[in-house]
C-alpha cells in the first residue's frame, strides 16, 4: 500500500516528462533501417495516411529515391492524416513553424504557396535549369512561383471538366464544339433555354451545378472571372480593390443569378441529379470521369471545353492546382531538399500517383506514357484543357480568405439575390482587413 | 501522521491530472489570454506584435462575428426550451411506460452515444430536397421544403436535429431524478384526491428542481458552443445563416491563421457564458430559496 503513493508521483513526473519531449529528435544513421553513414538524412511530411492508395504510391516514389540515391541521400517520410476541412495536416505545420520542428520537405497544397512563401515557412528551392523546368505542365511552375522563385513543383495536377450527357444533347440537336472555340456565356445560356424542355420532361435541370463551402467553389468557377477578363486580386495578390469588386465580375456574379433564376439549375443540391441522367451538364472536377465510367456506365459521358465569356480574349483560364512538394525555410540542404521535391514530383512519381489514385499527372511525360491520356477522349480532353489552358488559382498570401469571400458572394448573390456590388464591396473590406499585415 | 500519508496519497492520485490538466487545460487557458492581446499569426509567430485592444475592437465591428453571434443566441433560444421540456416530456412518458421501458429509454438514447458528424451526416439524407422528409412533407400535398440549404429555414432545421441528437442525456437525468422520488409523497397526494396536474407542479416538479437547473445550465452552455453540425450539414451556410460563434473562431484560427484575433473572439465567447451562467443561476436560485421560504411559512 505504501508503494501507491510512490507510483503515484512517478507516474505523473513521467506524464509531464512525456508531454515535453514528444517533439524535437535527431536522427542517427541506423536509426532508420536504410539510413547509412555518410548519407545525408531528409525528412519529409505528407498530407495523408500510408493506407491510402495516395499514401502507398508516396511510400514506394520515397523508397526509390532512396534507392537511387543510395549513399548520397535518405529520405524518411512522415505520414500526417489530414481532416476534410484542411485540418490535421496544416494545423501541425502550424505548430512545428512555432516550435521550429519542420522537417526539410513538406507537401503543400498549390493555393497556399504564397502565403508558405510570404511567411517564409518554404523557401525557393535550389537553382532548375531551364530543361529541369521544361518537364513540368506550364501550370506546375506558375502554380510554384512566388516573385519570380520557384518554390514548388505539383506531386499531381488537376482540371475541372464541363461534362455532358451525350445523349441528351444529341436529342436536342447540340453540337459540342473543339476546345479552342468553347460556347461563350450567352451561347451558352441558348443551350440551356434549349434543353430545359427536355429535362423538364425528366424532372431534371439543364445544369447540376451547386456553390459548395470550401475550396471547390473558387478552383471550379473561378474560370468565368478570368475569360471575362478580370481577376479577384492584382498580380502581386496584395490589392483587392478594383480587382475582387470590378464591373467585370458583378457581371459574373450576376450571371450565376441568371442561372437559378431560369431554372437552369436547382437552388437546392440535388443528389447525383447528373449521374442519373437528370442533368445534360455538370462542372466537376477530373474525378468524374472515373466515377462515372466505375459507377454510372449507362451515363454517355463527353467532356466539353470549358465555357468562356463574350469578351474571352484567348488567354489560359481554366481550373488548375493541387498538393505540391516544397523545401522548409528550415531545411540546411536545400540541394538535397530540391533533388526529393524533384523526385517526388517526377515522372515516375507522377505515373505512379495515376495507377493509385487516377490523379492527373504534374509533367508532359508522364501524360505521353500513360494510354489513357491518348486513347480516352474525355481523359485527352482533359489533359489538353488543361495543358493548353490551365491557370492557377490566385496568387495571394491571403488566399483563404480570398477563397472563402468568393464562395459566399457567390452564394449571397446567385442563390439568395442580394445585391453583387454591395456584397463584393463587403468581400474586399474583409480582404483587405487580412491584407493589413502584408502591407503596412 | 496518518492525515499526513492521506494528505500525501491525495496528491498522489490527484498528480496525474494536475500535471495533465496544466498542460492541455491551463496554459493553453492562459496563452490564449495572452494571444488576445497581440497580432499572433500561425504562420509568422516571429512578427508578433502586443497590440493591447485592437483584436476586441476589430471584434465587435466585424458583421460576421455579429451575426455568428445572433445566430448562436438564436440556436440557443430554440434549443434550450425543447430540449429541456422534450427531456422532461420524455421521461415523463418512459417512467409511466411499463412495456418494453428498456426499449425506449436505449432508443431515445442511441442519438448521443452517436458521433456527431454521423448524425449530421444521416440528416443531411434526411434534409436533402429528395430526402424522406420532402417524400412524406409531399404525400400530404406539401411542397418541397429547402430545409439546410434555406437561409430561413436552415437554423431551426439544424437546431431541431441537435435537440433530437441530445435530447436523450437529459432524459436519463430526468429519469434518474424521477426514480429518486420518494413515493409516499405520491401515495399522500393520492390520499387527498389530487389531481395527475397537481401531483406533477406539486411534487415533480418541485423534486426535479436542482435536476432542472443542471439541465438547464448544461444545455445552455452546449448550444452555445455549437459548431460540428453547420461544419458538417451546410458550411455556416448559406449566406452565413448557421454560422456560429465557436465556427468563427474555428475559422479564424485554424483557416486563417489568426490566432490572435481567434483567441480573443474566445474569450469574449467565455466571458458571455460565464456572466449568462451566473444571471441563470441566480435567477433558478433565487426561485429555489422562494419556494424553501414558501415551504417554511406553509409549516
Amino acid at each position: 500500500m505504501k508503494k501507491l503513493p510512490l507510483f503515484m508521483t512517478a507516474l505523473s513526473v513521467l506524464a509531464s516528462t512525456v508531454s515535453f519531449t514528444g517533439c524535437s529528435k535527431t536522427v542517427k544513421p541506423g536509426d532508420v533501417p536504410g539510413y547509412d553513414e555518410g548519407e545525408q538524412y531528409l525528412s519529409m511530411w505528407v498530407h495523408t495516411i500510408e493506407d491510402t492508395p495516395e499514401g502507398e504510391a508516396y511510400k514506394k516514389s520515397v523508397d526509390s529515391f532512396n534507392e537511387k540515391f543510395n549513399g548520397t541521400y535518405f529520405a524518411d517520410i512522415e505520414f500526417i492524416p489530414r481532416n476534410d476541412s484542411g485540418g490535421g495536416y496544416s494545423d501541425k505545420i502550424n505548430a512545428s513553424v512555432m516550435s521550429g520542428d519542420l522537417p526539410d520537405v513538406i507537401t503543400v497544397d498549390g493555393p497556399n504557396v504564397s502565403a508558405y512563401a510570404a511567411n517564409g515557412i518554404i523557401q525557393p528551392l535550389a537553382e532548375l535549369s531551364d530543361e529541369e523546368k521544361g518537364v513540368y505542365l506550364d501550370s506546375i511552375i506558375e502554380q510554384g512561383t512566388v516573385d519570380e522563385k520557384l518554390y514548388a513543383l505539383g506531386a499531381m495536377e488537376s482540371s475541372v471538366g464541363l461534362y455532358y450527357n451525350k445523349s441528351i444533347l444529341a436529342e436536342a440537336g447540340i453540337e459540342v464544339p473543339d476546345k479552342d472555340n468553347p460556347w461563350t456565356f450567352s451561347e451558352f445560356l441558348d443551350i440551356l433555354e434549349k434543353i430545359k424542355p427536355i429535362m423538364d420532361s425528366k424532372n431534371g435541370y439543364p445544369l447540376d451545378m451547386t456553390f459548395p463551402v470550401g475550396e471547390a467553389s473558387i478552383y471550379y468557377y473561378a474560370p468565368f472571372i478570368w475569360s471575362n477578363g478580370c481577376d479577384l486580386i492584382s498580380d502581386d495578390g496584395l490589392t483587392a480593390d478594383g480587382y475582387f469588386n470590378s464591373d467585370k465580375n458583378a457581371e459574373v456574379f450576376k450571371y450565376f443569378r441568371g442561372l437559378v433564376e431560369k431554372k437552369y439549375m436547382s437552388a437546392t443540391p440535388v443528389e447525383k441529379l447528373f449521374e442519373s441522367g437528370r442533368a445534360a451538364f455538370k462542372f466537376d472536377g477530373a474525378w468524374e470521369v472515373n466515377t462515372i465510367y466505375q459507377s454510372y456506365s449507362d451515363i454517355d459521358l463527353g467532356v466539353a471545353p470549358y465555357i468562356v465569356s463574350d469578351n474571352w480574349d484567348g488567354g489560359r483560364y481554366t481550373p488548375t492546382g493541387s498538393w505540391a512538394y516544397a523545401a522548409t525555410s528550415k531545411t540546411e540542404n536545400i540541394d538535397g531538399a530540391t533533388e526529393l521535391v524533384k523526385w517526388m514530383s517526377g515522372v515516375e512519381s507522377g505515373i505512379l500517383l495515376y495507377e493509385n489514385t487516377k490523379s492527373m499527372p504534374s509533367t508532359y511525360a508522364a501524360y505521353e506514357q500513360i494510354t489513357t491520356f491518348e486513347e480516352d477522349e474525355n481523359y485527352k480532353a482533359l489533359y489538353e484543357q488543361l495543358r493548353d489552358y490551365g491557370r492557377p488559382r490566385p496568387k495571394t498570401p491571403v488566399y483563404p480568405q480570398v477563397s472563402t469571400s468568393f464562395q459566399q458572394v457567390l452564394e449571397d448573390v446567385a442563390l439568395s439575390g442580394r445585391n453583387a456590388e454591395d456584397e463584393m464591396d463587403k468581400s474586399v473590406e474583409r480582404i483587405n482587413a487580412k491584407l493589413k499585415r502584408y502591407t503596412r | 501522521m496518518k492525515n499526513k500519508s492521506n494528505s500525501i496519497l491525495g496528491m498522489a492520485f490527484f498528480g496525474p491530472a494536475l500535471v495533465l490538466m496544466t498542460i492541455f487545460l491551463f496554459i493553453p487557458m492562459i496563452l490564449t489570454l495572452i494571444y488576445s492581446f497581440t497580432d499572433y499569426f500561425a504562420l509568422n509567430p516571429k512578427l508578433t506584435h502586443f497590440v493591447g485592444l485592437e483584436n476586441f475592437s476589430t471584434i465587435f465591428k466585424d458583421e460576421l462575428f455579429t451575426t455568428a453571434f445572433f445566430n448562436t443566441v438564436k440556436f440557443v433560444l430554440i434549443i434550450v426550451p425543447l430540449q429541456t421540456l422534450g427531456a422532461l416530456g420524455l421521461a415523463l412518458l418512459i417512467n409511466k411506460v411499463t412495456v418494453c421501458k428498456r426499449y425506449f429509454k436505449v432508443a431515445f438514447f442511441i442519438p448521443v452515444v452517436m458521433s456527431l458528424a454521423v448524425v449530421s451526416n444521416l440528416w443531411m439524407q434526411i434534409y436533402s430536397p429528395e430526402g424522406i422528409l420532402n417524400t412524406i412533407l409531399s404525400n400530404f400535398g406539401i411542397d418541397s421544403q429547402p430545409f439546410i440549404y434555406g437561409a430561413d429555414q436552415a437554423l431551426p432545421s439544424i437546431a431541431f436535429m441537435s435537440v433530437w441528437q441530445g435530447v436523450g442525456y437529459q432524459m436519463i437525468i430526468f429519469l434518474g431524478g424521477l426514480q429518486a422520488i420518494n413515493p409516499a409523497l405520491y401515495e399522500a397526494a393520492e390520499m387527498d384526491h389530487a389531481s395527475a396536474w397537481s401531483k406533477f407542479k406539486d411534487i415533480t416538479l418541485p423534486e426535479l428542481k436542482p435536476l432542472c437547473v443542471f439541465v438547464f445550465i448544461t444545455v445552455t452552455i452546449g448550444a452555445f458552443r455549437m459548431i460540428v453540425q453547420p461544419m458538417v450539414m451546410t458550411g455556416g451556410g448559406p449566406s452565413h445563416s448557421t454560422y456560429t460563434i465557436v465556427y468563427d473562431i474555428y475559422e479564424t484560427g485554424t483557416v486563417n491563421w489568426e490566432i490572435g484575433l481567434a483567441s480573443a473572439m474566445a474569450i469574449v465567447f467565455t466571458v458571455f457564458v460565464v456572466i449568462l451562467t451566473i444571471i441563470q443561476t441566480i435567477l433558478t436560485k433565487d426561485k429555489e430559496d422562494k419556494h424553501e421560504n414558501k415551504k417554511a411559512k406553509d409549516l
